[in-house]
């Protein structure tokens, strides 16, 4: 884990962020987690591309009672990587990343498609993977294969 | 975004999803003016099976047949990722002789993966010869991999905290062999195709990407060290035994910072020389002793939180997300494979070119459709 990374500090002071977590074992693979507002995203995305980082992925997790969103920051040549968390909400779009960077347009779609999560700002937001008819985000937890045909076929392994 | 009404002389192609070039199944919808590119988008899913929905449905076990699904082409690669990040999130180790068994079929994994992108690429821009000989060279990685691992394309060979069964005694001696054979090999395709003016017209200068721009879509793997990036998790991550091996990063246009088809042509070409080393060493280096760990758990189970992995697989970064709430089912698992970034760029690098070149620069990006689609 690499702690001289200058960036670190900025992002740690940033207004932008509620709260930032260095890491917590050698396990978990990030360097500093951020917990942020949704709203804050595109600026700390300025920052990040400012300092010659590159966006390795966005994506969501469904908690059953609420939604959030992950972003994922890497740099060339030294290892680093930066996770930012925030809310996500069904009712209210978070702002698009597409005008900072553009590896966020088909990152954005892919959370659309799968949860249903939509971007203000996105200039094409539309399903990527399923069907343009699909009626359906797979990845939400109220997500039933097969009930849409008629039977729970298929249940899945529970814990 | 694609405009539906056309007022000009534009008009729509549509290649694939069966064009062979596509290599899988890939819709390009291209707006033309004649023979020239207007704009390109891409229509992708049609090979996508629901990968991740699939992971947090069944335990981390019983998904483990899957990610060697994903890029088919790589499949030892994705197994290899998978065994490693559940490993890393239940704090598990691997013996050596295992991290090293493995290491050597991913590495071989990946001269097979990087050998029928060649022959493929070449049969693309249409030199029939190449794909022949790099079907040769595959057989006997096949022929290898078969003997330890039992499979031939889908690989399910890893296992929790170590591989399924031991080397057999002529796996050295056929690995021996066929390193002797590629390059032997490798200086006849320098020869025969790195020279070759035809091949030369076909792919300098045609579709470079420059490293702002590859920074911005999130290139990884030989399309960004062809911009002159030597980024490569092997060295900048290292994960398992890669740091006891001694390799070279590949990278072309280190000052001009702008790769092209060529440019990744060569970046491949000179990563199956260096897998050649890392395989040689590994046999070595590698020591005797047992191949699975001992006191693992039958069911792994992550203690509760969220867990992130990434390896450089034969297309770039592969990483995998992990959430879990302490049982053996995760609640999410993303797979971020490198293929879907790689895409993202071909409408910024197609228009403005001729209708021939997409063949050049869709294949010089070395996409497997079923890891973009999962």
């Amino acid at each position: 884990m690499n702690q001289a990374e200058p960036l670190y500090e900025l992002l740690r002071s940033s207004p932008a962020v509620l709260e930032a977590q260095g890491s917590q074992s050698a396990r978990d693979g990030f360097d500093l987690r951020l917990a942020i507002r949704a709203k804050g995203m595109p600026e700390l995305a300025r920052l990040f591309k400012e300092h010659g980082c590159f966006l390795e992925f966005i994506t969501a997790v469904d908690h059953g009672e609420s939604l959030e969103l992950i972003y994922v920051f890497s740099a060339w040549l030294r290892p680093f990587r930066v996770m930012a968390r925030c809310p996500a909400s069904l009712m209210e779009p978070s702002p698009s990343l597409v005008e900072v960077l553009a590896a966020a347009d088909w990152q954005e779609r892919e959370v659309f498609d799968m949860f249903g999560l939509e971007f203000a700002g996105h200039p094409d937001l539309k399903r990527i993977l399923l069907p343009e008819d699909a009626d359906f985000h797979p990845l939400r937890k109220d997500f039933k294969p097969g009930a849409r045909h008629g039977g729970d076929w298929f249940e899945g392994e529970t814990a | 975004m694609l405009r539906k009404t056309l007022t000009d002389d534009t008009f729509y192609l549509n290649m694939g999803p069966q064009h062979p070039s596509t290599h899988g199944v890939l819709r390009l919808l291209l707006r033309l003016d004649g023979e020239r590119i207007v704009e390109c988008e891409p229509v992708l899913g049609y090979s996508h099976r629901g990968h991740e929905h699939m992971a947090q449905t069944k335990s981390y076990l019983r998904f483990m047949p899957n990610p060697s699904r994903m890029d088919y082409l790589a499949g030892l690669m994705y197994n290899h990722a998978y065994c490693l990040a559940l490993e890393r999130a239940c704090g598990v180790e691997a013996p050596r002789r295992a991290q090293y068994i493995r290491l050597i079929c991913a590495e071989l994994n990946r001269i097979a993966s990087h050998l029928l992108w060649f022959g493929a690429y070449l049969l693309d821009l249409g030199g029939f010869t190449p794909f022949l000989y790099a079907f040769d060279d595959r057989e006997d990685i096949l022929a290898i991999l078969g003997e330890v691992t039992g499979s031939r394309l889908t690989y399910s060979y890893c296992r929790f905290g170590g591989v399924a069964r031991d080397l057999t005694p002529a796996f050295p001696q056929m690995t021996r062999a066929f390193i002797a054979k590629l390059r032997a090999r490798l200086a006849d395709y320098d020869t025969l195709v790195s020279k070759n003016i035809i091949f030369i017209n076909r792919t300098k200068g045609i579709g470079p990407i420059s490293r702002e721009q590859a920074r911005d879509y999130a290139l990884s793997g030989p399309n960004l060290r062809a911009c002159g990036i030597g980024h490569d998790l092997r060295r900048v991550e290292p994960c398992s035994v890669y740091p006891d091996l001694d390799f070279q990063t590949v990278t072309t246009n280190q000052d001009a910072g702008i790769g092209d088809c060529y440019d990744r042509y060569l970046v491949r070409m000179g990563e199956m020389a260096q897998s050649l080393d890392i395989v040689e060493q590994a046999l070595e280096l590698i020591p005797e002793g047992p191949i699975r760990a001992k006191g693992v758990p039958q069911e792994p189970a992550p203690p509760p939180g969220d867990y992130q992995f990434s390896y450089e697989s034969a297309r770039g970064l592969l990483s995998i997300y992990l959430v879990s709430d302490g049982s053996r089912v995760p609640v999410r698992m993303k797979w971020r494979t490198p293929s879907f970034s790689n895409l993202s760029i071909l409408p910024l690098l197609l228009p403005g070119t001729l209708v021939a070149d997409t063949v050049a620069i869709l294949g010089s990006l070395d996409l497997v459709i079923p890891e973009i689609d999962r």
